[in-house]
């Protein structure tokens, strides 16, 4: 943990997610061995670090994919939901975006975004259709509302997908290495679409590869390493400046010059 | 050796009376089995230990066992236990309804834990309960799979009425047989009953190719 | 309700003798339906093409024709056909043969043509000869995929002897009957059948899928 949080451009906001030593173990092995986190409103924070390291461990924990065995997980000042129904109330205000996209097959692109405002939210058929449109509209792929997701390529189901996270109108966005299956073509297009949010303000939280992006867009990164945080802070910081060791590390065998 | 086979236009009002019983047989087992099948497979998935345990005891049991055991089992030893006298054509009936039941819940069960868990996740993350994310997102795409194996299970069935024959209930084979107990005819009638069958389920058969093919599903 | 299991010790050699004949007639009829389904893949897949139509047709007729049709016209019909007699368990085996053999076709065919092309292709750029790519790189795979079904098939073939009861084999089902007929304790007599047949079952399917799962990677290319 580094001294720089005075640094941290957008503290001053609300927390939206705030994680206290967590913990989560898989039998014997320790996927989390004590993580501290802060998310504030409108901030990007991109967590980085190898394989296994428990980035993705941590964002499933967030909306309760996972159950943690110990610490605190806060979102939006309460403690994350025990129990089914307060859980679910919470995941309405999460939106989730897997690195395998995880588009309904049996439903149309348009189907798909409609799906969580329908169900959940209740909404009317032809409210939900409208903001699904606006959603397709808004990640570039209004055209094909009517597609199956079989008929699409990878950055336009991630898109959907992300479309579909959107429509619940979340309070944060949380993507599970969103361009990590996809072509290289097609990276560039989610993470201009993911650029547009973060711009617009939208809380994220984004666990990636994608070293540029953290560093062109995230407002903080923490770097992780065996289920801890070995360093966190701006991206000036960490990728031109790196304080640990490890980070050093991590980065050089990625390539990037520091 | 000489053939007659004037003998199955003769009694063709009973062979066709019998094959309705055999298509009646089949249709009405179905009729059970599916709603039976998804409720045990339902047990097995979703319900609490003991429930469960013996919902899996249940397909375990009348997969393993011949069905033509399991029709004279009927026969003879529901009336003694159940206390009710059950004509032949119902016993044959229940007979069926609990073997055909057991290969429903089987397909059912593998069809729904062959969606991916991440497509459970993608749901829940949206907020839907669980029984919601059953509803809207896997037995939607279960359903899809399970088809194909349902259209066989249905030609075995038919194929399978046959079995009743032997507590004397009066569908197709059971008449051939009686015909060519009553006139000799042995050739005519077993070779009238193959080639009556054949028509029957050639089609079916066909049919359920068809209908595999254009449900493949490739992961 | 007062059971009395004495019946079954009290034949109890006629019962297990049943048994015998029950595994023996399964194991017979397996294994040469086995054999059979293998030539009659081969025959489909790489033989002549105008065999194909016929064996296609037979295997589409067994897929519509119930076992015990088969097996009743096989012990009645063909010995006026043929001019021959036979016993019922020649008859039974016959039939069960013929009728299993077009499921065992099946099974080879698919999992011959379950094997990537792609294998036949580096085989072929090694400079194999083709009959020297069936046995040495798509059967060995072929083999491990059709395990499975196998097994599914051996458990059929297990069940399906029962039915050759109706034409007076003697075996398990045929003697239980027999009993049951003879002591009027049907309860008794079919419960104990039903033990013996699952005790026979259910270690075939679990086998199979046991030794399926160690042996899964060798087929998978």
């Amino acid at each position: 943990m580094s001294a720089n949080v005075d640094l941290r451009a957008k503290a001053s906001g609300p927390s939206v997610v705030r994680y206290l030593d967590v913990v989560k173990r898989y039998g014997s092995f320790t996927a989390l061995a004590g993580v501290s986190l802060d998310v504030h409103a409108g901030e990007v924070v991109c967590l980085i670090g190898p394989s296994g390291s428990g980035k993705s461990t941590l964002l499933r924990c967030t909306n309760g994919l996972e159950t943690i065995d110990g610490g605190e997980i806060e979102f939006e000042g309460a403690r994350l939901g025990r129990d089914e129904r307060t859980l679910r109330a919470m995941r309405q205000r999460m939106g989730m975006v897997f690195q395998n996209f995880e588009l309904f097959p049996h439903l149309t692109a348009e189907q798909n975004v409609a799906e969580g405002p329908r169900t959940v939210l209740r909404t009317g058929l032809a409210e939900a259709k409208r903001r699904a449109a606006a959603m397709l509209t808004k990640v570039g792929l209004a055209d094909k509302a009517a597609s199956y997701p079989s008929a699409l390529s990878g950055g336009q189901q991630q898109r959907v997908a992300i479309a579909r996270a959107l429509a619940m109108e979340p309070d944060v966005m949380l993507f599970d290495e969103p361009t990590s299956a996809l072509d290289p073509e097609t990276i560039g297009e989610v993470l201009n679409v993911m650029k547009v949010l973060a711009d617009e303000g939208m809380t994220m939280l984004v666990v990636t590869h994608e070293m540029s992006f953290a560093r062109r867009v995230g407002d903080w990164v923490a770097v992780f390493d065996a289920g801890r945080i070995v360093e966190e802070g701006p991206p000036e910081q960490i990728f031109d400046r790196p304080a640990t060791p490890r980070t050093r590390d991590f980065l050089s065998h990625l390539g990037w010059d520091a | 050796m000489t053939l007659d086979w004037s003998v199955v236009w003769q009694y063709r009002a009973a062979l066709a009376e019998g094959t309705a019983t055999t298509f009646l047989l089949t249709i009405a087992t179905m009729a059970i089995a599916l709603p039976c099948g998804i409720v045990v497979a339902g047990l097995r998935l979703y319900g609490a230990a003991p429930l469960r345990a013996l919902a899996t005891g249940y397909v375990e049991l009348f997969r393993n066992l011949p069905l033509i055991l399991v029709v004279y089992w009927a026969f003879y030893v529901l009336p003694i236990l159940t206390g009710l006298g059950l004509s032949a054509l119902a016993t044959g009936l229940a007979a069926l309804s609990l073997n055909v039941t057991a290969y429903n819940a089987e397909t059912f069960r593998a069809g729904i834990n062959s969606i991916r868990r991440g497509q459970v996740e993608a749901a829940l993350a949206l907020g839907m309960t669980r029984t919601q994310a059953l509803r809207r997102i896997v037995l939607p795409q279960a359903l899809r799979r399970v088809l194909p194996v349902l259209a066989s299970t249905w030609v075995s069935l038919f194929k399978d009425t046959s079995l009743v024959s032997v507590i004397a209930v009066t569908e197709l084979a059971y008449v051939s047989m009686q015909v060519r107990a009553q006139t000799f005819r042995v050739l005519e009638m077993l070779t009238a009953m193959a080639v009556i069958y054949w028509l029957l389920g050639y089609p079916q058969a066909k049919l359920v190719d068809w209908i595999q093919r254009r449900y493949a599903v490739s992961e | 309700m007062h059971l009395d299991y004495s019946v079954i010790t009290a034949n109890w050699r006629f019962l297990a003798d049943g048994v015998g004949i029950t595994v023996l007639l399964a194991l017979a009829s397996g294994a040469a339906s086995l054999i059979a389904g293998f030539v009659l893949a081969l025959l489909r897949l790489r033989g002549p093409r105008w065999l194909r139509p016929a064996i296609v047709f037979y295997i589409d007729s067994m897929r519509s024709i119930p076992v015990l049709v088969v097996l009743v016209w096989t012990f009645f019909a063909l010995p006026i056909v043929a001019g021959v007699t036979m016993s019922p368990f020649t008859a039974g085996l016959i039939g069960l043969t013929v009728h299993l053999a077009a499921y065992a076709a099946e099974i080879v065919r698919a999992g011959i043509e379950s094997v990537r092309p792609g294998q036949t292709r580096a085989a072929l750029a090694l400079g194999m000869s083709h009959p020297q790519i069936l046995r040495r790189v798509v059967l060995p795979q072929a083999l491990v995929r059709m395990l499975p079904a196998f097994g599914s098939l051996l458990s059929v073939t297990i069940k399906d002897t029962a039915i050759a009861s109706v034409i007076a084999v003697p075996e398990l089902m045929r003697r239980a009957e027999t009993v049951a007929g003879q002591s009027f304790q049907p309860i008794e007599v079919y419960t104990f059948a039903m033990l013996v047949y699952f005790v026979l079952l259910y270690p075939v399917t679990r086998g199979v899928d046991r030794f399926y799962r160690r042996v899964a990677h060798l087929g998978r290319s």
